[in-house]
């Protein structure tokens, strides 16, 4: 992935930008300004850039080396700087998952002081908890920290064995649901159990991957819902689920899926894995610096990707929730250009 | 140089980096996109810049022509918007635009005037798009294939290693 794939030189634009987040869309920034000429620095929490494409996409569908190639090509050819293992932040701390690395804190005023301009990218990096009985019990762990877990050990960058089990319940029916459930599988796992509370036809995912996993061993189980989860000494030993059947559309257009009274089941598990959906995390818990939040905690951003602070932009899933890679890569790149475009304004009228 | 693009569906996830990152080079029009085959199976489809390009032969004026990679591309002050060469291709590639002329994917002609890469070659997190000389991009393909039908005797030897 290379992310300064416009240019063979950087330019002669004159500025200096840090950009919060080193995923896909704060990458593609980082190529774009860094070809214009911008001296960019990139901050982050992980202990390497690349994010969700790095750290949590399972790398059969990610090659490691195309997001190092890029990172290696920024940082050579075109001097961009990273700040890794620090999270930015306004404000009272909100812990995320992947905060594990972190060894400084940085408030995002500080940035706003410094540079020009500061572009925020921090993406999605909550997993939304379910709100029921049990759910903070030992073995319940979101899919986003259990992917996360394998790859950091995979990678040799913890010596933390992770969450092995013998039958795992992987709730939801989005792409993290199916890479949760693939990594369970590959890791040894003897059952694994996908539940959807709608049917196939309405998963997110697609009916393509879940049927692949059926194909390679997984129990798809659609129509149910859990309702609470079965502990025993503060330990998960399996989930509670209620039946389903369809109703008429919701606001997201499919229909709503309504419980059937009296018709609850266990399945046993030693590891319940909650993939229900991500949340955005921006640098900060609410309205600050003149940066706003909307309702569902995403950066509230005009069609140039500005924020209510004239020096600070916002692009990729905090702005537009959990998306895709390609998504978030050309928001990134068309709230580079406005910033090129913002900062060669101000240049002219001094 | 006769120049090739050649996509590997195996290896693409359907991320939406190609359209994306070719949507934001061409004022706002994608001439590479992904559709959704079956449930969610998304692939992207662009030109195949044909080495005998029908839509080439179709055109009366001479707009779609050959550049000197052997990419297929429209002049569009010549281009009259009679849609023969829409007619013409196997693979709805070429695409009329409201302003009366035929637009389709250049493989990035001013980004190759540079000496760079295609955006949707540069940009593919998933390295599935190649795009080269014919020689490197057979090797690459061949190497592939060789890579993916030894990977069990490669893995037997790493577990004993």
């Amino acid at each position: 992935m290379r992310f300064g794939f416009l240019c063979k030189e950087r330019g002669g634009a004159r500025g200096r930008v840090a950009i919060v987040g080193a995923g896909p869309a704060g990458l593609a920034a980082a190529g774009y300004l860094a070809c214009q000429g911008y001296e960019v620095d990139v901050y982050d929490k992980l202990p390497y850039p690349g994010g969700m494409m790095m750290f949590v996409i399972p790398s059969f569908r990610i090659p490691r080396d195309s997001i190092v190639e890029g990172v290696e090509d920024l940082e050579k050819r075109l001097s961009v700087k990273f700040v890794l293992k620090t999270k930015v932040f306004e404000g009272d701390d909100r812990h995320d998952e992947g905060d594990d690395f972190v060894e400084r804190r940085v408030p995002l005023s500080k940035l706003v002081e410094e540079y020009d301009v500061v572009l925020i990218t921090t993406g999605t990096w909550r997993s939304r908890s379910m709100g029921i009985e049990g759910e903070n019990a030992l073995g319940v762990v979101p899919a986003l920290e259990y992917i996360y877990r394998w790859w950091l050990y995979e990678a040799k960058l913890t010596n933390e064995k992770p969450f092995i089990a013998k039958r795992v319940v992987v709730i939801g029916g989005g792409l993290a649901a199916i890479d949760a459930a693939e990594v369970a599988l590959k890791r040894g796992a003897e059952e694994v159990f996908l539940v959807y509370r709608r049917t196939i036809r309405e998963a997110p995912a697609g009916e393509y991957e879940i049927r692949r996993l059926v194909r390679e061993g997984v129990n798809w189980i659609e129509l149910a819902q859990p309702k609470r989860i079965v502990v025993e000494n503060n330990v998960a030993r399996g989930v509670e689920f209620v039946r389903m059947r369809l109703g008429e559309p919701d606001e997201s257009g499919r229909p709503r899926p309504v419980p059937i009274p009296g018709s609850e089941f266990v399945i046993e598990a030693d590891l319940v894995v909650p993939a229900i959906g991500e949340e955005p995390t921006p640098p900060m818990k609410s309205e600050v610096l003149g940066i706003k939040l909307d309702k569902r905690g995403r950066i509230v951003v005009d069609h140039e990707y500005r924020t209510g602070n004239e020096k600070v932009f916002a692009a990729g899933d905090v702005v537009t929730g959990p998306s895709m890679v390609g998504r978030a890569t050309g928001s990134g790149l068309r709230a580079a250009r406005a910033i090129d475009r913002f900062l060669r304004a101000r240049l002219r009228t001094g | 140089m006769r120049t090739l693009r050649v996509i590997n569906y195996d290896a693409c996830i359907g991320c939406y980096t190609c359209e994306e990152v070719c949507r934001f080079l061409h004022e706002d029009r994608a001439y590479i996109k992904l559709y959704d085959v079956y449930g969610g199976l998304r692939k992207p489809i662009s030109c195949f810049h044909c080495y005998t390009a029908p839509c080439v032969y179709a055109c009366p004026t001479g707009a779609m022509h050959k550049d000197r990679d052997g990419a297929t591309v429209v002049d569009p002050r010549r281009c009259i918007g009679c849609t023969c060469c829409i007619a013409a291709c196997p693979f709805g590639i070429p695409e009329l635009t409201p302003l009366g002329y035929v637009t389709k994917c250049d493989l990035c002609s001013d980004l190759r005037k540079q000496g760079l890469d295609p955006g949707c070659v540069a940009m593919c997190p998933a390295k599935a798009i190649s795009w080269g000389s014919m020689e490197k991009v057979v090797e690459s393909i061949r190497k592939r294939f060789l890579a993916k039908i030894m990977a069990p005797t490669i893995e037997s030897v790493r577990e004993t290693g």
